[in-house]
């Protein structure tokens, strides 16, 4: 995509392949007695920005896991780059990941690498540059989230923020086609939020690359998404109650889903048992 | 067990078969960890295997003079630290020292999701990590054994020389007529395979860690409990192995 861009080893230099970048279909995934992902499918095409979002213990992050090859469903067909990765062997996996990158909700920085060294080991793992070069896209890269001179720091030396925006260089170390964000803007103050999330869209308007964003940030949310999906909570879990373009989703009747959009404390979403019926459980567990 | 043994696969894999398909581990790494395992824990091999050295020849003296034998004390300081305790003592203190520190260091890794982060950078994480940690372990155990079996043996000289006035010549011509190049090799051997164990029971245990600080800490118990008992059935083992050899 960058004229200089290092070329992932085992990587065909190839047209891009037609139809969605990401296809999910019926994908179902169960923690011992609790079904998580009850058969959801959607699809990602290429250049749009899909946000995932729904309230905690939903589902968001276990469909990113899937589709970043972390986690075997347990029925389901997922497809990357128009092919079947659930049954992929290491090898076959490992070709697909080199095509994108992730941005891990905590950073997941190598604690004994520098920053430097964090956002140079994709490129030297996957690349035959020259040093020079490597430290060059070093630079650039961190030069696009602001943190130019910080490449000598180790990661405890520096704060949460920053350590996120080193992980989203690292992510874009390799130029990736498709990128894969886990709450990017948590732990970031507004400016650095509206930053992160203009480079997303500048990424994805410009270089046309592909974007799957978790978050529970609405702001940022309706600011980069194309599309978005809602996953839901209680009776509804694990089923996606909503997809479509931002102002869809926006102007969408369902009210879980605008419970969520407005962040109110009473609606659908049941948070927590009323205080009553929380003091009769609590006295009928002390009768027993 | 299944799955210990396939970690051990993994790391023969990546050592032998990974660098041919263009997958090498990294040297630098290598060295990194020679340093941190060896040439760190000099200081405390040292004091350990000094403070054997001059335990037996103490305890050796007590009897043997009684016997009107104390001459034979280098004897029993040479051929003790060379076929037993060196190997074994050498092998407990880098279990404490680097077996713990690599368990929790990988624990730690786990929990805070960097293992998988460089899973899904397409870089393995046997590879990257446990490779070199395995390298320098089978070259750093058996150095620091042969080390200590010197830093003992003056010792057993210290005692020898001061306490039972035996000159310097006599002392190391009867340490080295007592230990002969097997008993050398057999220390040695003993070594290589307990630094095998060590390295890939605490690899395994902090790759298996789950939940978070509480997870790290009870597998670098496991992982120091595990790894002594495993080191005292093989010395057991082995030392049957050269016995009826």
């Amino acid at each position: 995509m960058i004229a200089n861009s290092p070329i992932p080893v085992d990587v065909p230099l190839t047209s891009p392949e037609p139809g969605p970048v990401i296809e999910v279909r019926d994908l179902v995934k169960t923690f011992g007695q609790r079904t998580v992902l009850k058969g959801i499918s959607f699809k990602v095409l290429r250049g749009e920005t899909m946000v995932i979002m729904g309230g905690s213990g939903c589902g968001k992050s276990t469909v990113l896991r899937h589709l970043i090859g972390s986690m075997k469903p347990d029925a389901g067909s997922i497809r990357i780059f128009g092919e079947e990765i659930t049954g992929m062997e290491q090898r076959e996996m490992d070709r697909i990941r080199c095509r994108f990158g992730v941005l891990f909700q905590s950073g997941a920085l190598l604690q004994s690498l520098t920053v430097g060294e964090n956002v140079a080991l994709p490129i030297q793992e996957h690349s035959r540059v020259d040093d020079k070069i490597v430290e060059l896209i070093i630079k650039m890269k961190l030069e696009l989230v602001g943190l130019t001179g910080f490449e000598d720091l180790k990661p405890a030396e520096i704060s949460g923020g920053m350590k996120k925006r080193v992980a989203l260089a690292r992510a874009l170390a390799l130029d990736p086609e498709l990128l894969f964000s886990d709450e990017p803007t948590s732990g970031l103050d507004p400016v650095m939020t509206a930053v992160v999330d203009k480079l997303t869209q500048d990424l994805t308007q410009k270089l046309g690359m592909t974007a799957v964003v978790v978050t529970h940030d609405m702001t940022s949310a309706f600011r980069i998404g194309t599309r978005m999906i809602m996953l839901g909570t209680g009776p509804r879990q694990g089923q996606i109650i909503a997809e479509g373009t931002p102002q869809e989703i926006m102007h969408h009747p369902d009210p879980m889903l605008q419970q969520f959009i407005k962040g109110e404390a009473d609606g659908p979403i049941p948070l927590r048992l009323s205080k009553g019926d929380y003091l009769k459980r609590l006295i009928g567990e002390a009768r027993q | 067990m299944k799955d210990y043994l396939h970690l051990n696969g993994q790391i023969l894999y990546w050592l032998l078969i990974g660098p041919w398909k263009k997958q090498p581990f990294k040297v630098g790494h290598i060295l990194n960890q020679l340093v941190r395992m060896g040439v760190e824990a000099l200081p405390m091999v040292a004091l350990t295997a000094f403070s054997i050295g001059l335990t037996l020849a103490m305890q050796g003296a007590h009897e043997l003079q009684r016997m009107g034998a104390a001459l034979y004390v280098p004897n029993l300081v040479s051929v003790s630290l060379l076929r037993e305790l060196g190997p074994l003592l050498i092998a407990i203190i880098v279990i404490g020292r680097s077996g713990s520190a690599i368990t929790a260091e990988l624990g730690t890794m786990k929990v805070s999701e960097e293992i998988e982060a460089l899973d899904v950078m397409a870089i393995n994480p046997i590879r990257f990590l446990i490779v070199p940690r395995f390298v320098a372990m089978l070259i750093m155990l058996p150095v620091l054994t042969v080390f200590g079996n010197y830093i003992g043996m003056v010792g057993g000289w210290t005692i020898c020389h001061f306490a039972l006035d035996m000159s310097t010549a006599a002392y190391v011509m009867r340490a080295i007529e007592a230990a002969k190049l097997g008993d050398l090799y057999s220390g040695l051997t003993k070594s290589v395979v307990f630094a095998w164990l060590v390295v890939t029971i605490a690899s395994y245990a902090g790759l298996k860690v789950e939940g978070g600080a509480e997870g790290v800490g009870m597998a670098t118990t496991h992982s120091v409990v595990y790894s002594i008992l495993a080191i005292l059935v093989a010395n057991a083992m082995l030392t049957a192995l050269f016995f009826f050899l």
